[in-house]
C-alpha cells in the first residue's frame, strides 16, 4: 500500500515463541502476508528470535540483502527491545531502525480463536512497517554524572548505605529529621539471635559514619523537593532550628539542668520525661544539645531564657532560623524506615486506655540497660515486677479484614527474645506469648526459639487474643487455644502487644511529594520483586531498610550495602546515557503559547518568553508524549513517533 | 422536627418505661415522633435465626409502611427491632435472590389509602431504602450530642454510668454497621454529653445471654453477674442500656442472681432514655422507676443534689 514515505528496504522476523504465539497465530501466514507488503524485502517466522540462532538470522539476513529498517513481531518491547537494537548494531545499523510489533501480550495472550489473533497480528506488523519505515537514525542523549549521593533517614539502613558509598570513595549527604542518627535499632535492647547489645553494635557505626571524612551528617534537616533525573538531581533541604550550635556546646548539661519544661521522651517512648532543651540519649550524634521549639515556653527572654543565661560557652541562639538550601546529588537512597502501627486501631485491648499494655518498642525501652528503669522488667503504671506476663503477636499484621495484610516478619524473633529477656531478669516469673503461627526463617533464628521453650519454659499457646481489660490491679486476657479448642482466660500484670510495622509517618507525605513508587501498604516498591530488589523504579532512587518491607536487622544492613554497591554502579559509569526518543519544539511552529510547559510532569519543558517559543530540557524528557498530544500547532514532535508516523499507523491498521 | 419512629410491641407491653421516657424526652428536644400506620411486631429474632423468608416479610412491612408514608428514614430504641429492621434491609439491598422472595409476600398485601381509606390492590415493591437509625444515633447525628448538653436540667457530673451496649447493636458487623464492634463509643459519648462520667466497662459489648433466659435460667443468670460484676468493679453508680431482653436479664434477674452469687447485693439499671429523660428535667416519680428490681431512685437521688442553673 503506502507508497508514501522514504523507500526503505525492510525484513520482517515473525517468532513463534514456542507455542506462546504459535499455538494462536498462524506464523507461517503472517510472514508469508508480509512479505507481499510495500517495502518489505524478506519475512520470515522462526521458533525463538531471541535465540542465539535467531539473532543471527536477523543479524546475516540485515547484511545479505542490505536491509534498512526490520521488524520483529514477538512479546512486549520492555523484554527484548534491547537485544534486538544490539543486533542492529551488530549488523552495522542504527538500533532506532528496530520496531518490535508486539503480537504476543497484546495479541496471542488474549485472543483465543486463530483466525481472529492472526488477522490482528499481521495488522499490528504493518502499523510497525508504516512507523519503522519513516524511523530516523538517533543516537543516545549522553549526560555527566554528578557523583555524590543522598541517604534520606538516618537508622541502620541509611547509616549502612552510607558508610558503603562513601568507602566506595563518593561523597555522600546523610539527612536524618529527628536530633540524631541511630534511628529505631539504637532503641533496642538486645538483639536476636545472639542477643549482643543493640547500642554497642551500632554506635561504633554511629561514630564511623560521623568520622568519615567523606560523609555530611545533617540531622534535624528535612528534605524538601528533588528534582533533576538521575545523576544530576538538585535536593531542597529544610533545615529545622535547633537553637543551640552543636560545634560550640560542650554538653556540660546546665541548660537542661535549669530547663523548667518537662515533656514525654520519644526515645524511651514516652515511658520518662526529658526536658524542653535534650540531648536524645548519651551517644548522640552529633553530640549537642537541641532545643525542641514545640516544647519550650518561648524563645522570648522575658518567658523564660533560662538556658540562655547558663549556657556558658553561649552556644544557645535564639535568632537560630529555618534554612532552606540546595544540594546537587547523582543518587538517592530512601532509608525511611517504620513506625509501629498506633495501638489506638486495638481498642479492644485498652492499648491507650491501660498503661500496663505496651507495644514492642516499649518493651525494648524497659528491657534496655540505658532505658527508663535501668532495664529492670517493671511495669508503668506502678513500677511493680510483673510476676505474670502475656506477649501477643501479630497484632494489627495477617489481618486483612481489620488492618494490615502483611506479616511483619520479625515479631516472632524478637517477642521469643523479649520472653526469653523476661526470664533472665524475672527467673520466678511466668512469660505466655500467643501466636498464630511461629515463623523463624534466619540463620539461628529456630535454635534461639527452640531455645525460648525449652529452656526458658516460655508458654506458648496458639491462637488469637480477643479481649484485654482490666480488674483491679490485673489485666484479664481473653483468649483462644486453637490447639484444644478451648477458650483461655488469663491474669497478667503486663501484656506487650506485637504491633505490625507499618511505613513510617513522616516519610509518607515526602515519598508522596518525591512520586516515588509504593505499594498498597505504602512500603516502597521495587523495580523487579526478583531481580532489581533494591532499586526504586524511578531511575536514581534505591531503596534500603524497613521503607521497603518488615525486615530484621541483618537483611536491612544486606539491603543497605546493594543499595550502595548499585550507587557505586552508577557513579563508576563515565557518562549516563538518555533515550533519544524526546519530544522536540520545533521553533519554526511553535507559537509559544505554553499549553505544553504544565502537561509535562518531568518539568522539561519551559517557556521562553523573550523569544516567544518552549524550550525543552532532553535529558528531563521522559518521552511520555503528553505535550505532543497537547500541542496545537504540530511543533512537539516525539522523535521516530510523529504525528505522521501516528496516522500512518493507524491507517494500516484500519486498513487490514 | 419529624421523624418516623418503630417503638415495636415490647415497649407498649413490658418495656413502657422505655417507650414512655423515650417519648418524654424527645418531646423536650423538640422531635416529633410518628408511628407507621398498622404496624406490627418486627419478628424480634426470629427471623433472622433461621433462613425463612417468610419473617423477613414483617420488618420488610414496616419499613415499605414508612416509605409509603414518605419516610425515608425510622428510628427505634429498642436493639432487638434495631437489630431486624437493619438486617432485613440488608438482605433486601445485597442478596437479589432474599429481595424476589420477601417481595412475593409483599406482592399478596392489600394497599390501603390511608387519606381516602381506599382499599385498591395496589403494590410498592420495597428494596431496603428507608433507613434505619437506633435512637442514640438519631441523638447524635440529627438532633447533634451539643444540643442535648445546652438542655440539661440536672448536674449528673457526680454520676458515675457503665454504659451497656450488649450484642445487638453492634454485631454482625458487617450488617449492622452501628459502631466499631471491638471498640465502639457511640454510647460514652452519648453519656458524657448527659454531663455524666463514664467508667471502664470492659464487658459492655459481652452477651448477657439474651433469650436463654427461657430455657435456662442460670446460664443468664451468670452471664449478667459478670457484666454486672464488670460494671461495679469499674465504680459505675449505675448501668444504662437500650435493649428490653437486656434489662430483663440485668434488672430483673436480679433476684436469681443475687441468690446465685451471695456477694451481689443488687444495681440499678436503666434504660438510657430514662437516664436522658430525668436529666432533661422530668420528674424522677415519671420515670417508670417503679417498674424495676432494683429501683435507681435511691442511687440517682444520692449522686445527683443539684439541678443545673438555668
Amino acid at each position: 500500500m503506502s507508497g508514501n514515505g522514504p523507500k526503505k528496504k525492510i525484513g520482517v522476523f515473525v517468532c513463534h515463541c514456542g507455542i506462546n504465539i504459535a499455538g494462536v497465530v498462524d506464523v507461517e501466514k503472517v510472514a508469508k502476508e508480509l512479505s507481499k507488503y510495500d517495502g518489505v524485502d524478506f519475512s520470515v517466522d522462526y521458533v525463538y528470535m531471541c535465540s542465539e540462532p535467531g539473532q543471527k538470522l536477523i543479524e546475516e539476513t540485515i547484511k545479505e540483502r542490505k536491509l534498512d529498517s526490520v521488524i520483529v513481531a514477538a512479546c512486549s518491547p520492555t523484554l527484548h527491545e534491547r537485544t534486538f537494537q544490539n543486533v542492529m548494531t551488530r549488523a552495522g545499523l542504527n538500533p532506532y531502525q528496530v520496531e518490535i510489533a508486539n503480537i504476543r501480550e497484546q495479541d496471542s495472550w488474549v485472543h483465543p480463536d486463530r483466525h481472529e489473533a492472526t488477522v490482528k497480528a499481521a495488522r499490528i506488523v504493518k502499523s510497525m512497517i508504516e512507523k519503522v519505515r519513516r524511523n530516523q537514525n538517533l543516537e543516545p542523549l549522553a549526560v555527566d554524572i554528578t557523583r555524590r549521593a543522598l541517604v534520606i533517614g538516618g537508622g541502620i539502613s541509611g547509616i549502612q548505605a552510607a558508610l558503603d558509598i562513601a568507602d566506595h570513595g563518593y561523597e555522600v549527604l546523610l539527612v536524618e529529621k529527628e536530633a540524631s542518627i541511630g534511628g529505631h535499632m539504637v532503641q533496642l535492647s538486645e538483639t536476636f539471635p545472639t542477643l549482643d547489645c543493640s547500642q554497642c553494635i551500632l554506635t561504633p557505626k554511629m561514630v564511623e559514619a560521623s568520622r568519615h571524612p567523606k560523609i555530611k551528617i545533617l540531622t534535624y534537616h528535612e528534605i524538601e523537593s528533588i528534582s533533576g533525573f538521575v545523576g544530576n538531581f538538585k535536593v531542597k533541604i529544610k533545615k529545622r532550628p535547633r537553637f543551640v550550635d552543636p560545634d560550640v556546646c560542650t554538653l556540660c548539661g546546665e541548660c537542661e539542668k535549669v530547663c523548667p519544661q518537662v515533656v514525654a521522651d520519644e526515645f524511651n517512648m514516652g515511658l520518662s520525661f526529658r526536658k524542653a532543651i535534650y540531648m536524645p540519649f548519651p551517644q548522640a550524634i552529633p553530640g549537642t544539645y537541641t532545643l525542641d521549639i514545640e516544647s519550650c515556653l518561648g524563645l522570648l527572654p522575658i518567658r523564660c531564657g533560662k538556658c540562655r543565661e547558663v549556657c556558658e560557652p553561649n552556644a544557645i541562639n535564639y535568632d537560630d532560623q529555618e534554612e532552606i538550601f540546595e544540594e546537587e546529588v547523582g543518587a538517592v537512597v530512601v532509608a525511611t524506615g517504620y513506625d509501629l502501627y498506633g495501638l489506638d486501631n486495638l481498642g479492644e485491648f485498652g492499648g491507650e486506655k491501660y498503661e500496663d499494655v505496651i507495644n514492642g518498642l516499649e518493651f525494648e525501652r524497659i528491657l534496655s540497660a540505658s532505658g527508663p528503669t535501668g532495664g529492670q522488667v517493671r511495669r508503668p503504671s506502678d513500677g511493680k515486677v510483673p510476676k505474670n506476663i502475656v506477649f501477643v503477636q501479630c497484632c494489627g499484621s495477617r489481618d486483612p479484614e481489620n488492618h494490615n495484610p502483611y506479616c511483619s516478619k520479625i515479631c516472632c524473633m524478637y517477642t521469643a527474645k523479649h520472653a526469653m529477656l523476661y526470664k533472665h531478669r524475672v527467673p520466678d516469673g511466668n512469660a505466655t506469648v500467643f501466636y498464630i503461627d511461629v515463623r523463624t526463617g534466619g540463620k539461628n533464628f529456630d535454635e534461639f526459639f527452640q531455645r525460648t521453650i525449652e529452656e526458658e519454659h516460655v508458654l506458648y499457646v496458639r491462637g488469637k487474643v480477643s479481649k484485654i481489660f482490666k480488674e483491679g490491679d490485673k489485666l484479664i486476657v481473653w483468649g483462644v487455644d486453637t490447639l484444644t479448642g478451648r477458650k483461655v482466660e488469663m491474669e497478667a500484670d503486663m501484656v506487650v502487644l506485637a504491633m505490625s510495622m507499618v511505613p513510617s509517618e513522616n516519610a509518607e507525605e515526602l515519598l508522596k511529594k518525591l512520586k516515588i513508587s509504593t505499594d498498597a501498604n505504602g512500603f516502597l516498591s521495587e523495580a523487579h520483586p526478583k531481580l532489581r530488589p533494591v532499586e526504586s523504579l524511578n531511575a536514581g532512587f534505591f531503596l534500603a531498610g524497613c521503607a521497603h518491607g518488615p525486615k530484621d536487622i541483618p537483611e536491612t544492613v544486606a539491603q543497605a550495602s546493594a543499595a550502595a554497591a548499585k550507587v557505586g554502579d552508577l557513579f563508576a559509569q563515565e557518562k549516563l546515557y538518555h533515550e533519544p526518543t524526546v519530544v522536540s519544539a520545533e521553533e519554526e511552529l511553535c507559537a509559544g503559547c505554553g499549553i505544553c510547559v504544565p502537561v509535562c510532569p518531568y518539568g522539561a519543558r519551559t517557556l521562553n518568553r523573550e523569544r516567544g517559543v518552549v524550550e525543552v530540557n532532553e535529558i528531563l524528557c521522559e518521552g511520555c508524549g503528553a505535550c505532543a498530544a497537547a500541542c496545537p500547532s504540530g511543533a512537539a514532535q516525539q522523535r521516530n513517533q510523529t504525528d505522521e508516523q501516528i496516522f500512518s499507523m493507524v491507517k494500516a491498521i484500519l486498513k487490514g | 422536627m419529624k421523624v418516623h419512629y418503630y417503638p415495636g410491641c415490647t415497649l407498649k407491653e413490658k418495656a413502657v418505661n422505655l417507650e414512655e421516657t423515650t417519648v418524654k424526652a424527645m418531646k423536650i428536644l423538640g422531635v416529633d415522633l410518628k408511628e407507621p400506620e398498622g404496624w406490627t411486631c418486627c419478628g424480634a429474632e426470629f427471623p433472622l435465626s433461621e433462613e425463612k423468608i417468610s419473617g423477613l416479610a414483617a420488618p420488610a412491612r414496616i419499613l415499605r409502611q414508612v416509605e409509603s408514608e414518605g419516610g425515608d428514614k425510622v428510628t427505634t430504641t429498642c436493639a432487638f427491632c434495631y437489630n431486624v429492621l437493619k438486617r432485613t434491609n440488608y438482605a433486601l439491598l445485597n442478596d437479589p435472590l432474599k429481595h424476589k422472595r420477601i417481595n412475593a409476600f409483599l406482592k399478596d398485601d392489600i394497599k390501603i389509602d390511608h387519606e381516602t381509606k381506599d382499599k385498591s390492590t395496589g403494590f410498592d415493591p420495597y428494596h431496603g431504602d428507608v433507613s434505619v437509625v437506633h435512637l442514640l444515633e438519631f441523638l447524635r447525628d440529627e438532633v447533634g450530642f451539643s444540643k442535648i448538653k445546652a438542655k440539661i436540667k440536672r448536674d449528673l457530673s457526680g454520676l458515675k454510668v457503665a454504659a451497656y451496649y450488649g450484642c445487638r447493636l453492634l454485631r454482625p458487623y458487617s450488617e449492622v454497621l452501628m459502631d466499631k464492634p471491638d471498640d465502639p463509643s457511640i454510647f460514652e459519648e452519648f453519656v458524657e454529653s448527659l454531663g455524666a462520667q463514664v467508667v471502664d466497662f470492659p464487658f459492655r459489648q459481652e452477651c448477657c445471654g439474651s433469650y436463654i433466659s427461657v430455657s435456662e435460667p442460670d446460664v443468664a443468670a451468670e452471664a449478667s453477674y459478670r457484666i454486672l460484676r464488670s460494671a461495679i468493679l469499674g465504680g459505675a453508680d449505675i448501668m444504662v442500656l437500650s435493649c428490653p431482653l437486656c434489662y430483663y436479664n440485668l434488672d430483673r434477674r436480679q433476684g436469681l442472681i443475687k441468690d446465685k452469687f451471695l456477694e451481689f447485693s443488687g444495681f440499678p439499671v436503666l434504660y438510657f432514655t430514662q437516664l436522658l429523660a430525668w436529666a432533661l428535667g422530668e420528674k424522677i416519680s415519671t420515670l417508670g422507676f417503679n417498674d424495676h428490681y432494683f429501683n435507681p431512685r435511691t442511687v440517682l437521688e444520692k449522686v445527683v443534689k443539684s439541678e443545673v442553673a438555668q
